[in-house]
Parts: C-alpha cells; sequence; structure tokens
C-alpha cells in the first residue's frame, strides 16, 4: 500500500474497486480522527468506537458505490456521517452485528489507542505555578465542567476575560509539561 | 505529515469542552478530519484535562475555589474537612487520613475591594507564603480555600495563621481578617512541613 496517497486518492481506488488495501488504508488513517469526535460527543470510549465503526462502514459503503462524487470532500461526507451516526447512537440503533458480518470484523477491528502520557507529579507543580486566577479558571473549567458564563459571574469578569485566562493558563500549562504551546 | 494552519491547543481545548459556537465547531471538525497533527495535540488537551481532573480530585492543590467545587467533589463521593472560623477568631482542627479535602472558609466584608492577596503565616503572624490576587466573588462574603490534603497531613501539631488583605491602587495593604487554625495532628508519625510546590 502506498501510504503516499492522499484521502482523495484512496477514495478513488476504493469507487474504481481496487480492492482491500484502499479500504484498509482509508480505515486506518480515519478511525482515529472519527474515534476523537466520538469522544467529543459521545464522552464514552466504547460508544466513540461504536462510532467509529458505523461511520466508516457509512463510509466505505458509499465509497464503493461510488455515491461520493467529489472525493476531495471526503472530511464532509464523514463529518455528516458522524452528525447522523450519533442521533441514531442516541436513538438506541443498533446494527453493528449485521455490519460486522457484512464487512468483516478484520477491517473493523477497534483501533486502540492510549492517551499521551502525563506526569502528574510535573502537572501538580505546573498547575501550582500558574496565577492564582488562572489556576482557579483551570479547576472550574476541567474539573467543575463550568461553562465560562458561570465562572465569569464567580470572578466578576466577562466571558472574554474568563477565555483570554483560560487561553494563557492552557499555553502555560502545555509550555511547563514540555510541549509545544 | 504537517498541519499548514494548526489549530491552537486553546481552542481545541474549547472544541473539547463544547465551548465553541457552532459554525466554528463546524470548522474544527472538518478540519480534524484532515489532519492528524492536530488530532494528536487534541489527544494532549484531552489528557491534560483529564491530568487537571484527577490532580483537583486529589485535594494536593493550594487554591480558592467555588462553591460548585465543592458539590462536585460531594457528588464524587469525595470526603471534605471544612473550617469556617470567624474573622479575628480561631479553631481547633485537624486532618485525617479519610479526608480528601481540607477546606478553610474565611469570612470577610469583600466590598469594593480591587485585589485580595491571602497570605499564609506562622504562629507568630509572620508572612510565610503569600497568594497574590486570588479570585474573589465579591457578593459571596467569603473566601474558600483548600490547602493541599498531601501537605496537611504531614503537618506537625502547629498554628497557622490565614491573613486576607486588599490592595489598593497605590498598593497600600488593609487587613480583612485574620484567621487562626491550632492544628492537632491525628496521623501517625510526628509530622513534617513539606516543602512548596
Amino acid at each position: 500500500m502506498d501510504i503516499e496517497l492522499s484521502d482523495a486518492d484512496l477514495v478513488r481506488q476504493i469507487g474504481l474497486g481496487k480492492g482491500r488495501d484502499a479500504e484498509a488504508e482509508l480505515f486506518r488513517r480515519m478511525a482515529p480522527r472519527v474515534r476523537l469526535y466520538g469522544l467529543r460527543h459521545l464522552r464514552d470510549e466504547q460508544a466513540a468506537q461504536d462510532l467509529t465503526q458505523q461511520v466508516l462502514i457509512t463510509t466505505l459503503e458509499a465509497l464503493r458505490a461510488g455515491r461520493l462524487r467529489e472525493p476531495e470532500k471526503l472530511a464532509s461526507f464523514v463529518l455528516g456521517a458522524c452528525r447522523m451516526t450519533v442521533l441514531d447512537l442516541r436513538r438506541g440503533a443498533q446494527r453493528k452485528a449485521r455490519l460486522l458480518e457484512q464487512f468483516g470484523a478484520d477491517l473493523l477491528a477497534p483501533v486502540e489507542w492510549s492517551p499521551p502520557h502525563l506526569d502528574h507529579a510535573q502537572l501538580t507543580r505546573c498547575m501550582q505555578s500558574l496565577k492564582e486566577r488562572d489556576r482557579s479558571v483551570v479547576v472550574m473549567t476541567f474539573y467543575e465542567e463550568q461553562a465560562s458564563t458561570d465562572v465569569a459571574r464567580f470572578l466578576g469578569v466577562s466571558e472574554a476575560s474568563v477565555r483570554v485566562i483560560r487561553h494563557r493558563a492552557i499555553h502555560q500549562l502545555r509550555e511547563c509539561m514540555g510541549v509545544a504551546a | 505529515m504537517s498541519c499548514a494552519s494548526p489549530i491552537d491547543a486553546a481552542v481545541l481545548a474549547e472544541y473539547w469542552l463544547a465551548a465553541l459556537a457552532g459554525s466554528e465547531e463546524e470548522a474544527v471538525e472538518l478540519h480534524l478530519l484532515n489532519c492528524d497533527p492536530c488530532g494528536a495535540r487534541l489527544r494532549e488537551v484531552i489528557a491534560l484535562a483529564e491530568g487537571v481532573r484527577t490532580i483537583a480530585r486529589e485535594g494536593s492543590l493550594r487554591l480558592v475555589i467555588s462553591d460548585a467545587f465543592l458539590k462536585r467533589a460531594a457528588a464524587d463521593g469525595l470526603r471534605i474537612r471544612e473550617y469556617a472560623p470567624p474573622a479575628g477568631g480561631g479553631v481547633q482542627c485537624t486532618v485525617t487520613a479519610e479526608d480528601d479535602f481540607l477546606i478553610a472558609r474565611l469570612a470577610a466584608d469583600l466590598t469594593g475591594a480591587k485585589r485580595v492577596d491571602l497570605c499564609l503565616c506562622d504562629e507568630r503572624g509572620f508572612e510565610q507564603r503569600r497568594m497574590p490576587d486570588i479570585p474573589v466573588h465579591l457578593a459571596a462574603g467569603n473566601i474558600v480555600y483548600q490547602e493541599s490534603i498531601t501537605s496537611a497531613k504531614a503537618f506537625p501539631t502547629s498554628t497557622i495563621i490565614l491573613r486576607l488583605v486588599s490592595i489598593d491602587e497605590s498598593g497600600g495593604e488593609r487587613v480583612l481578617g485574620e484567621y487562626t487554625f491550632n492544628h492537632t495532628r491525628s496521623m501517625p508519625g510526628p509530622g513534617t512541613w513539606l516543602p512548596a510546590t
């Protein structure tokens, strides 16, 4: 498999019926991306995995049938499939077993993903190095899961100020943790 | 593979928090479905967010918190030990192995305060550490301070004074309140002062 092929090239190959390698490569590329979408919208690893399989099945179905006329618009197509599938999952629709049988469990094997390692002792030091206000905003945001409006009300500042504080703090934390800001 | 127009990590954090406007969210999602470097950055942001949540749950940070924090911690089943001495007063206190959070609720009239500092002092009132410009909810009438539970569990029996001061525009200080915590160690061992992180 030529890994230099673009996503659009892979779409064309699949549309021309040029086999399973192109499908496998497209799956390998797209699965982690779709999974992130799933994590963001479903907040659950297993649900994100289910979403990934269903979206990519839908996508491969469409590509095999030549229904994606503009290969460069693959991302738009996949995004649309993600949205529809999230709605389906939320309605509890389960077609998984039938589709796995149709497309093969080997092609659709779960994509393993481990979150990047994080040194918690270092993160604690980095958190403690933030300005008092910034540290509180970070905790209110990520632990309390408060909306910007609530954080702004607590601090007596505008939502825009909360956003500025949060951006500054995230950059400082990333820098302190040794990742590019 | 590189990205010609990488999405800022802070914007990705807002995406993760569902805090972006609809059109901005759609643009980010389309980009992420085309771009692995930005996807990797989003994973780093998610890990950072999860790390912050973990650290916050451990109670090991020193910071000013809101009541929403305490509600969240209680909902998580965490054990909170809270003391609320009056301004100018004191309280007998301790911390046990079962405690997850140690909280001091400091009542003060914060009306008109532009900047408030929290000073941690020894038993003689000498300042040992200062937290400048702490976040203040003026209408609340109190400050909720979380001491690091890790440090507190190591404290020897001792007296600690917390002092709230307001700072005016010329840098002048006015004491808003002093609060004395007479800590009795109830954990095994002699106790020691941990270095501040």
